[in-house]
């Protein structure tokens, strides 16, 4: 009993803002990010979807639009060739990210002398800005002196109008594409292989299996779940393509309309027409459609953290 | 089980040369692929114009003059540029570190009601893409009157994000809880239990958060092409969208800008390697 009360008056003793304080600085601690998201990121997404609702041309008050601008959306041709081309756009890049990834993942996981040095390079993408490159592959891409079609030349192909031919335009923004996103697929795929556990390679070389056979029984079901979590990630960074397109086009989405994307529609509406409902209810449509692909990524993703 | 260490080094022998030049020329392959665009355009670079038209490309310029470079700054004026996107990513980077520690701090060690729920909510915001909400910020912007202004540039990132604070608070999870109560006994208050004994502690996370955000920071292009229009606070790539737009076949003196847009990120990675590798591998898996 005596002893009780003492830990009741010890506990009485402590001031007030004493037992508060532990609880308040932890709110203080993250106040300035809840805050900041709050204002720069939760807000502005609900408020673009009354945006989507609205006409606002951006001088003139918003006037309430109902569904009008997504009708509008889903009657506009110009939309449906936006999303044909995103999609083409990221089938197109996410394969053959997927595909190179995994075979430069293994290269880079030889133990080799001087591996260290060929991680560093080909990573080194990774941090060279996209519009850089952009500028850069728009030469290797030009058709009269470019490198790539001299060096087509040599094979005895024709000369091809990468970026003015409507046939290629798509195709060469793909090839940057995946030149930019294998890098980044290459990192978590490596962590991936470099984790499966050394045992099973030996127990495998006790029975007998040749390099093909463990890579095939070993490594490719170890590191499923990482495959399906980088697909994930290529489909949703792909979809949302605008840096390339915007650079390598002028802006335009063209030749003609070959690689008009969602990324550029967006763009074009709110910044050039000043359309600013009608290019909220693209964004919401894209977001929405990305919201689809997150969904699956982060069901995968606790499989890949597992994996990791 | 003295005898099991024999075969295991037996296992790592020397490797028949046929397997060992085909490693090496995958790795050759694949490194050429990565870096041969990057190659060819420092080679551009220094190239004359005339050069460009020759026929074969020859790899190595007949001269390594800076012409192309100076010619760069004649015509946009890059060196604003640099200094103005170097100031951006060192003001936005600097109060990321800043924000994502201490928030990253309190959801992993700090006890307040609805802690984990509201860091499951924060981290969220990260299936936001970046390109979704850029029209409705751009509003906010203009209504804050900060189109065209360094507050633009600078603000909205400062505060930290997501990705930033969920890093830290993976770290802080992983620091022994005894350190934290042998200062507390110590009578160290709520502040400087954290930023004595802790933060120096994360020291390695906050190199792997401040390379990525500077990285981040200075290749940034849709933000600044919304916001920013004047000049005289426009940002390198920017810069070099204009110099493509007004000399799109000058292609030595694009080289010559691209080149130099390229080479301070380059530069931080080829330092801090291990901890932008570090943090890329994260940020795949926080789903960016």
């Amino acid at each position: 009993m005596p002893r009780k009360n003492v830990i009741r008056k010890s506990t009485n003793a402590t001031p007030r803002y004493a037992r508060f304080w532990p609880h308040a600085s932890g709110y203080l601690f993250v106040l300035p990010n809840l805050v900041a998201v709050a204002v720069f990121l939760a807000f502005p997404l609900i408020f673009s979807l009354y945006l989507s609702l609205t006409n606002w041309e951006l001088l003139t008050p918003p006037t309430w639009a109902g569904l009008a601008n997504y009708v509008d959306l889903f009657a506009d041709p110009l939309f449906w060739t936006a999303l044909w081309n995103t999609a083409l756009f990221t089938i197109g890049s996410v394969v053959p990210i997927i595909v190179l990834s995994l075979l430069s993942a293994l290269a880079l996981n030889q133990k080799l002398f001087g591996i260290g040095f060929f991680r560093a390079v080909v990573f080194l993408p990774l941090v060279a800005s996209t519009v850089a490159m952009a500028v850069i592959w728009m030469w290797l891409f030009n058709t009269d002196n470019g490198l790539l079609n001299w060096l087509l030349s040599l094979a005895g192909v024709e000369q091809i109008g990468w970026l003015t031919d409507p046939h290629w335009a798509l195709i060469s923004l793909i090839i940057v594409s995946v030149w930019k996103g294998v890098p980044l697929s290459t990192v978590i795929l490596l962590a991936a292989v470099q984790n499966v556990p050394d045992r099973l390679y030996d127990a495998a070389s006790l029975d007998g299996a040749g390099v093909v056979r463990k890579f095939f029984a070993i490594t490719l079901p170890m590191i499923r779940p990482t495959i399906a979590f980088v697909l994930v990630i290529s489909i949703i960074q792909s979809f949302q393509v605008f840096d390339l397109a915007y650079v390598m086009t002028n802006g335009s989405g063209g030749p003609g309309t070959s690689t008009y994307v969602l990324g550029i529609m967006v763009f074009q509406h709110a910044f050039r027409f000043y359309e600013m409902g009608y290019a909220a209810a693209i964004q919401w449509v894209v977001f929405l459609i990305l919201l689809g692909l997150t969904y699956i990524q982060l069901r995968l993703s606790r499989s890949a953290e597992d994996d990791l | 089980m003295t005898g099991s260490a024999a075969p295991r080094a037996h296992k790592h022998r020397r490797r028949k040369p046929l397997t060992l030049a085909l490693g090496y020329l995958a790795l050759t392959v694949l490194a050429t692929m990565a870096i041969g665009p990057i190659i060819w355009a420092i080679s551009g670079s220094f190239k004359s114009p005339g050069e460009v038209f020759v026929t074969p490309p020859q790899l190595i310029p007949s001269s390594f003059n800076l012409d192309n470079y100076a010619k760069v700054f004649e015509f946009i004026p890059l060196g604003r540029q640099l200094f103005n996107t170097l100031l951006y990513a060192a003001a936005v980077t600097t109060g990321q570190v800043f924000f994502c520690a201490l928030a990253g701090y309190a959801f992993a060690r700090k006890k307040f009601y609805g802690r984990d729920k509201v860091f499951l909510a924060y981290l969220a915001t990260l299936m936001v893409p970046a390109t979704v909400v850029i029209i409705p910020q751009f509003m906010l912007m203009r209504s804050l009157g900060w189109v065209d202004t360094i507050a633009a540039m600078i603000i909205p990132g400062l505060f930290g994000n997501a990705f930033g604070t969920y890093l830290m608070r993976q770290f802080f999870l992983s620091i022994p809880q005894e350190l934290e109560e042998a200062a507390r006994v110590d009578g160290a208050n709520q502040w400087q239990v954290y930023w004595r004994i802790m933060l120096p502690l994360a020291r390695p996370a906050l190199a792997v958060l401040t390379v990525l955000s500077m990285i981040t920071v200075w290749n940034d292009f849709l933000w600044p092409l919304v916001m920013i229009h004047n000049e005289d606070i426009s940002t390198v790539t920017l810069g070099l969208l204009h110099l493509q737009g007004s000399y799109s076949t000058n292609f030595p003196v694009l080289m010559a800008a691209s080149v130099m847009v390229i080479l301070p990120p380059v530069i931080v990675y080829l330092f801090a390697q291990r901890a932008f590798v570090t943090g890329v591998a994260q940020a795949g898996l926080a789903g960016r």
